[in-house]
């Protein structure tokens, strides 16, 4: 099957004042086509700094990525960007949404940029955000909308533009049980129905038992 | 009382830039207005010092109404006497008296009409600068010499030198014609052209004699450096009068009202700019001190919870409002008396100012006002500004309840 | 990136009433300085006008013509004959909307009580009543009704000084073109009343007739006031006349009052410097508050970032904001300061200030006047101004490092 992402030998230190720390030492990762991963491991076991490493947000130390066919370690700040808009989409923790931008108006955004004519974006972002069960709150900003409603329209924007990789980084951690486990099934939906591949960090038990490949991370190393 | 300093302090620094930005526009109105303000009354000062010592005096006793309307009858008796009885009485030394007439002035081949003044030979220049700019010939050798001291302006116009003879027709005291011939020996030039073609000197008492006085004279000019101090020497003066119901004591600014009333405009328009000014610093730095108390909405709920009422948060906001515009007023003046001590030093010019000084009679550079209320009356505009301004976000802080304050971000 | 500029524009609009509160301060001190700039250059051009209008109307005209040496020298001797052919040809230019020839000299008006000097005109009651303020000022009596007419025109204060009214007979003394001194009776048949004290005792009128005839100039005058169609050409209509009158003495307004010119200059740049003051004070808040707008959107711009979107788009979308905030705040200024400018009519009285405003060539009413290119100038300056130092916060913004920004709370 075709890798979507590999990572060979990346190391990431970053320096506080005098003392360096390692966030990632010599981590390998190869993630297929299709595939939904899911990061495990204790806080500052560097799954943060992999993901944003993979989305081209962070640079790495030393080793190479390779994601979605584009060498990231080779890229400039521009190409990264470009990258990021056409091949990955993100979920973060604290939901992240513009929050002057209503539920439609952000999902449509990266369309917007890709240069996807009006008509059309309007079209696919009413879709998704049916999809993930928000149909009829389009119209809403962020700050009308509860905190598993914020999180459905960030997975909405994550996946409406078919992106190669959903990088998400403990998506369910300011969530209640119930909306937490209504998420998971619905990224697991998109894994199954749309094939679209998923990397999520978390210590979320229940995302773990979701998950196709399970693997925990300790000291800024991938142990299984 | 320390400990809440302390915390202010402190607080300060959280946003080091938005604290340094924010001093620097409090810093930079303070600047700006000590080197304006300073500037301007530097010179007015220049502008008074120099009316009132080239000619005019610090201040001047008259026949009452002579000041509207000068009239050769309008004049005081026994001038001479007089003004030695206020020289003793005063002890005063600047003293000297005149009397004013008017006459056609010809030369071998011209004619002018201009003022004539008749001054005391050994006080005029204790009064005025004129006898001190004569730049040929001499100053009068006495009271009744027949002499006549002309400006260089005049001169030319006239075309005469040293030596030539003018003769004067006028009409004296009494009506009838007053006429006399009188040799040039001197020739002074003020640099201001109009002065010196208007105006020709002659001994006090050549000019009672010629313009039939009886004694009689117009003014008596009592000059001091110290024009702020005028109605001191003013109520010394009256004193010195004792009951002369019909003569009035005038000082620089009733003498010349128009160069009162422009500086008054001046000032005027110079402190509608100023307060413009400090009002645009004050909103510029208003969402300073409104985003530090809003952003710290959770602190506070933990004060309030804690115990703090909020008239102690309030005095702490106010505090560290007043703290970093004192520190900014501190820098501010610093910056803005140095300036002005380096141009109170080496002077200031400006495109222009040659040809206006030559034109208002004055030096051809100014000096800032280095006095207490021309420094700290604009800093002292700002902290008043700026103090309503922090006033707003302390009250906001009544509003909090503790419950919701902490539930903010 | 051709895409997204809707996208931009909204995110800026909504951007800058996110915090509503914060945006108002913020445009209260771009409207106060936008008015403050706006109304200061408008009274500034107020006053030049003023002074302009002033000058032109004082008997100056825009253009003077003289025989050489009289400006340095302004008596009888300096006449040129009005009648020759160069001349007449000179004065037909199409640019010349009048001209006025005068005969203009020393001279002592005396009643018989009071005399005084005085300048003595000579002037054609047709070619002058559309010239300066003289026929639009006579408030008792009337004006010439011919060139020859034997009576004479002084002002309202000349004539309490003299002790005279109208119909009484004052007798006027100066020296003709023979060096003699003439005299002659005249009879007041008209009193003005002018804007300014200096020209109602400076100056007595005569007819050209009468001034010929009593200094024997037969065709000769002292000088020829000129007036244009359009002042903007007084520098090439004085080209033109300088080439086709080489033996005259052919002078701009300016040279003739540079006292007038000189306050212009002065409130030209005095103005400029005025606005690039208020731009400062106005700019650290404007800078502060996008900083602030910036900084607490620091998980934004990462996000932004995050999804794809370059530094150049968020540089643009700060920018933007700062740019409809600019312009909003500039709307409502140059509204602000057209209504106050509309409020206060005719101009602001300043009478208060009487004789200062003499000594500075002014009238009682100073008018706003607002012109298109000081509009320009003022808004051009809050606009570029603000937009260059909005790059700082806009360039910290597009410069966050999107794996810190958004990790950050």
């Amino acid at each position: 099957m075709h890798a979507v992402v590999s990572c060979k030998n990346v190391k990431k230190v970053y320096k506080q004042g005098a003392i360096e720390v390692i966030a990632l030492a010599d981590a390998d990762l190869t993630v297929d086509e299709g595939d939904f991963v899911c990061l495990s491991g204790p806080s500052g076991s560097g799954k943060t700094t992999l993901l944003n490493i993979i989305g081209g947000l962070d640079t790495p130390t030393a080793g190479e990525i390779i994601v979605a066919d584009n060498r990231l370690h080779t890229m400039s700040k521009s190409q990264l960007a470009e990258m990021r808009l056409h091949h990955i989409g993100f979920v973060f923790q604290a939901y992240n949404l513009i929050p002057v931008l209503t539920a439609l108006e952000n999902v449509e955004m990266v369309m917007q940029m890709q240069g996807v004519a009006k008509h059309e974006r309007a079209q696919r972002a009413r879709q998704v955000l049916k999809e993930v069960g928000l149909e009829g709150l389009e119209n809403r900003k962020p700050p009308e909308l509860s905190g598993g409603q914020q999180q459905r329209v960030a997975v909405a924007r994550a996946i409406v533009s078919n992106p190669k990789l959903v990088l998400a980084d403990e998506p369910t951690a300011n969530l209640d049980s119930k909306t937490a486990e209504n998420l998971i099934d619905l990224m697991r939906h998109m894994n199954t129905e749309h094939g679209v591949t998923f990397v999520i960090s978390t210590h979320d038990p229940r995302v773990m038992h979701h998950a196709k490949r399970n693997l925990s991370m300790v000291d800024g190393r991938i142990v299984a | 009382m320390g400990a809440t300093f302390r915390l202010a302090w402190r607080n300060l620094w959280r946003n080091p830039r938005r604290t340094a930005l924010t001093m620097c526009a409090i810093a930079f109105g303070a600047v700006l207005l000590i080197f304006s303000i300073g500037l301007q009354l530097g010179q007015y000062d220049m502008m008074i010092g120099s009316n009132v010592r080239i000619y005019q005096g610090l201040l001047q006793i008259q026949h009452l109404g002579y000041l509207t309307d000068p009239k050769i009858r309008s004049s005081i008796p026994n001038i001479l006497a007089l003004t030695q009885q206020v020289r003793d009485r005063t002890g005063l030394k600047n003293i000297s008296a005149r009397a004013n007439g008017f006459a056609l002035v010809s030369s071998a081949k011209r004619t002018y009409a201009t003022a004539v003044v008749g001054v005391e030979s050994a006080h005029e220049q204790r009064v005025s600068t004129l006898p001190g700019l004569v730049k040929q010939g001499r100053f009068f050798s006495a009271d009744n010499a027949n002499e006549v001291v002309i400006g260089a302006a005049l001169a030319k116009n006239l075309q005469v030198a040293l030596g030539d003879e003018l003769t004067l027709l006028g009409s004296a005291r009494d009506g009838a014609v007053a006429a006399a011939v009188l040799p040039v020996v001197g020739i002074f030039e003020s640099g201001n052209v109009d002065l010196d073609r208007s105006m020709i000197q002659i001994p006090i008492a050549t000019f009672q004699d010629v313009f039939d006085m009886e004694g009689h004279g117009h003014s008596i000019v009592i000059f001091e450096e110290d024009f702020k101090k005028a109605a001191l020497f003013k109520s010394q003066v009256i004193q010195a009068l004792g009951t002369q119901a019909e003569l009035v004591v005038l000082t620089w600014d009733q003498l010349q009202p128009g160069l009162k009333e422009m500086i008054d405009l001046d000032y005027s328009a110079g402190w509608f700019m100023y307060i413009v000014l400090v009002a645009i610093i004050t909103f510029s730095i208003l969402n300073t001190f409104l985003m530090s108390v809003l952003e710290r909405t959770r602190e506070f709920g933990i004060m309030l919870a804690l115990g703090y009422k909020p008239f102690n948060i309030g005095r702490l906001v106010m505090l560290e409002a007043l703290i970093l515009t004192l520190f900014a007023l501190a820098i501010g003046i610093a910056i803005g008396v140095a300036i002005n001590a380096y141009f109170y030093h080496y002077g200031l010019t400006f495109q222009g100012m040659e040809e206006m000084a030559k034109i208002y009679n004055l030096p051809a550079s100014i000096k800032p006002q280095m006095s207490v209320n021309a420094i700290l009356s604009g800093p002292a505009l700002i902290l008043a500004f700026t103090s309503i301004a922090a006033l707003y976000p302390a009250m906001r802080i009544r509003l909090l309840s503790p419950v919701e304050a902490m539930r903010k971000i | 990136m051709n895409k997204g500029y809707t996208l931009v524009a909204a995110l800026a609009w909504r951007n800058l009433w996110r915090n509503p509160r914060r945006t108002t301060v913020i445009l209260f001190a771009i409207v106060l300085g936008a008015w403050a700039m706006i109304v200061m250059a408008a009274y500034a051009r107020g006053m030049s006008k003023q002074v302009f209008d002033n000058a032109i109307d004082n008997l100056t005209g825009h253009i003077q013509i003289h025989a050489p040496g009289y400006l340095e020298d302004p008596v009888i001797d300096y006449a040129f004959d009005s009648a020759q052919t160069t001349l007449k040809t000179a004065l037909s230019d199409p640019e010349i909307a009048q001209f006025s020839p005068r005969v203009r000299v020393p001279a002592v008006v005396a009643s018989e009580r009071e005399s005084q000097g005085v300048t003595l005109l000579g002037i054609d009651p047709v070619t002058e009543a559309k010239m300066s303020f003289l026929r639009k000022s006579i408030v008792a009596g009337n004006f010439f009704v011919s060139a020859r007419d034997p009576g004479v025109i002084i002002g309202k204060k000349l004539a309490e000084r003299l002790e005279t009214a109208l119909g009484r007979r004052v007798v006027i003394m100066t020296q003709d073109a023979h060096s003699k001194i003439a005299d002659r009776g005249f009879r007041v048949v008209g009193i003005f009343d002018a804007m300014m004290d200096a020209q109602e005792t400076g100056f007595a009128f005569i007819s050209l007739g009468a001034a010929r005839q009593m200094l024997n100039l037969e065709n000769r005058v002292s000088e020829i006031a000129i007036k244009l169609h359009d002042p903007a050409h007084t520098d090439a209509t004085l080209e033109r006349l300088k080439l086709q009158l080489p033996a005259l003495d052919v002078r701009a307004w300016y040279k003739l009052d540079m006292l007038a010119k000189l306050f212009q200059d002065t409130w030209e740049g005095s103005t400029f410097v005025w606005h690039l003051i208020v731009f400062l004070a106005m700019g650290f808040g404007i800078v502060n508050t996008i900083l602030m707008a910036v900084f607490e959107r620091t998980r934004e711009f990462g996000l932004f970032q995050a999804l794809g979107l370059k530094p150049g788009f968020i540089l643009l979308q700060v920018w933007l904001e700062a740019l409809l905030l600019l312009i909003i705040g500039l709307a409502i200024g140059n509204l602000v300061a057209w209504l106050s400018v509309l409020a206060t009519g005719d101009g602001i009285d300043v009478s208060a200030f009487g004789q200062g405003l003499e000594m500075a060539k002014l009238s009682k009413v100073i008018p706003f006047v607002l012109t298109a290119r000081d509009l320009l100038i003022a808004n051009a300056v809050v606009l570029i101004l603000g937009l260059l130092t909005c790059l700082y916060p806009a360039w910290r913004a597009a410069r966050l490092v999107p794996a810190h920004a958004i990790t950050r709370i």
